[in-house]
């Protein structure tokens, strides 16, 4: 299936962005949870109940506190019977605006009744949209089964009759008497992935709401609640020059500040490999191949590009002709497209090239481009895949030419980026060599990314503001 | 009079309590400011309204009635509960009939 015809959904316009650096959150844009997914009609009245569920630690409250910062100010109230409002603050900083804006009621030590009729104060006046209870099981758990159906049922037409939204947080697992009455139901999990946390927020009802997909990726980045929709291509007629970005120390830099804070830039002389499973799309791959070229041509060096399968030349010189300019890219960098008949001309490489005779074009190309870099140092991007396909039957040797490319660059100023799938029969030599290894998956339709070697956290890669430069945002 | 009074008052906590639960019955009448004092049905009425609608005060009010009419050992045929049903009305009429029995 071809990456780019597949259809996407747009990513939410957001609503703000904060920048703190180092944290990952240069990236964070906000996609509020109100705005989309069938809560924007939860917020407008369909849903009047809904119960959030998960486990301790998965940000029931926070996600809670943002459905009640989008009731508008003073428009909300927040029922807790854990904590007191101090204590909230404290647990979450980021929030604290949201809770000293809307009515706190402290019911620790109330019983159902009393909470019952605080309720009715609090819907009668018609003057809260939204109520929050958290957490109803910890009064319902004082209650028998009937009275504990009953008091919900009261609340439920409390709701209805009021107009009033109903916000349930339970960290009961299980399904209980609730479940069926409210018009929604989101469970929020964390779940192991790579050896690294990743939090899930599932949507088990919404009635009259189309659910369009059921599981999304979340993350806690600040104390917020941060969802991330499927990937989207980015639009890269919205290209416009790049800004250089200068070497990291004696690093070279990616060309793009997330994968530098990711990988803190380009040894020279080291391979970066990049895994990817097949259903990554090509144009995520290409938020890492991209920046780095771009940059390593902007700033006086050369360049040399073996597309990934698929890739179209014209369309990607377009787009470095756009970042850099015609004469830069005519000048510095090299596109070769070894299945390209054109290429193997030009070559003059018979039809059956060895994975040798490539080699020796691509030495060739680094040697004359490096005569033209400012500093002799030359980027080689290559897709491992595309030399697979074409020596299918001769890997063997394929091995020995790019293990050989890796030890000869390690002796160089050159750096040098693999692309590598997942199901590479040459994957684990091939990265056994690399200095570096990072891995991409998708989950949830959202592109996932972290560092192997060196070891990091787990990003969501997205377009955000640059077509060409990727958003990392830390799944935390 | 006395008789009807009591068997009212305990039959509004009565069909409360089959619906809304001990806590939601208490909580309601506290809400209401109707612990202690017999309810004036129309005012009763009114409160329950602006709480649950009108189709949540009617199933209340059936339930108090239904109540009612156990408690004074009379037949649900001689009330108007599914159709037409008015909350007041009906006291009234049960009023009456104790008043007269």
């Amino acid at each position: 299936m071809n990456d780019e015809s597949r259809s996407q959904r747009v990513i939410p316009k957001p609503d703000s962005q904060r920048r703190v650096p180092g944290s990952g959150s240069e990236d964070l844009v906000e996609t509020r949870i109100a705005s989309v997914l069938g809560l924007k009609q939860f917020m407008q009245g369909p849903i009047r109940t809904l119960l959030i569920k998960g486990l301790a630690g998965t940000g029931k409250t926070t996600v809670a506190l943002e459905i009640l910062k989008a009731a508008g100010k003073g428009k909300g109230a927040y029922v807790s019977s854990r904590v007191p409002k101090e204590l909230l603050e404290t647990h979450i900083p980021a929030m604290k605006e949201t809770l000293q804006d809307q009515e706190f009621l402290d019911i620790r030590l109330e019983d159902a009744s009393s909470v019952l009729d605080f309720v009715m104060r609090l819907t009668e006046p018609r003057k809260y949209r939204t109520i929050v209870f958290d957490s109803w099981d910890a009064l319902a758990k004082e209650l028998d089964q009937k009275e504990r159906l009953r008091a919900e049922k009261t609340l439920m037409a409390l709701a209805h009759n009021s107009g009033a939204q109903l916000v349930f947080v339970s960290e009961e697992p299980g399904a209980t008497t609730i479940d069926y009455l409210v018009d929604g139901i989101l469970e929020l999990v964390m779940v192991e992935e790579q050896d690294r946390t990743v939090r899930e927020f599932i949507i088990h009802k919404l009635r009259g709401t189309k659910i369009p997909q059921r599981k999304y990726i979340y993350t806690l980045l600040e104390g917020k609640f941060t969802f991330f929709g499927p990937y989207t291509i980015p639009d890269y007629t919205k290209i416009s020059k790049i800004i250089q970005r200068p070497d990291i120390g004696s690093s070279y830099s990616f060309g793009s500040g997330a994968l530098d804070r990711l990988f803190g830039g380009m040894i020279p002389g080291s391979t970066l490999s990049i895994e990817y499973d097949e259903n990554v799309p090509y144009s995520a791959l290409r938020a890492i191949e991209y920046p780095p070229i771009i940059n390593f041509l902007s700033r006086g060096r050369s360049a040399i590009l073996l597309p990934l399968p698929g890739a179209n030349d014209e369309i990607i010189s377009s787009i470095l002709v756009k970042a850099v300019g015609k004469s830069i890219v005519n000048e510095r960098l090299r596109i070769l497209n070894i299945l390209r008949t054109s290429d193997q001309k030009t070559a003059s490489l018979p039809k059956s090239a060895t994975p040798q005779e490539i080699h020796e074009i691509v030495a060739n190309e680094t040697a004359r481009l490096r005569k033209k870099s400012i500093d002799k140092s030359v980027l080689l991007v290559k897709s491992v895949s595309a030399l697979e396909n074409l020596f299918a039957s001769d890997l063997d040797s394929l091995l020995e030419v790019t293990s050989q490319e890796i030890i000869t660059l390690q002796q160089s100023q050159d750096a040098h980026i693999l692309f590598l799938p997942k199901d590479s029969p040459i994957r684990s030599r091939i990265l056994s060599m690399s200095s570096s290894y990072a891995k991409l998956f998708v989950r949830d339709g959202t592109v996932l990314m972290f560092g192997v070697k060196p070891h990091t956290g787990i990003y969501a890669l997205q377009h955000l503001e640059d077509p060409i430069s990727p958003s990392l945002t830390q799944l935390v | 009079m006395g008789d009807f009074a009591s068997a009212f008052t305990s039959a509004v906590h009565g069909g409360l309590d089959k619906v809304l639960g001990k806590s939601g019955t208490e909580a309601v009448l506290v809400h209401m400011e109707m612990t202690n004092n017999l309810p004036d049905p129309a005012e009763f009425h009114k409160k329950l309204l602006a709480l649950f609608g009108a189709q949540g005060t009617l199933s209340l009010e059936r339930a108090i009635v239904k109540d009612l009419a156990i408690r004074l050992s009379w037949s649900f045929a001689l009330l108007k509960i599914e159709s037409g049903f008015d909350f007041s009305e009906t006291l009234r009429a049960i009023e009456k009939g104790v008043r007269a029995s």
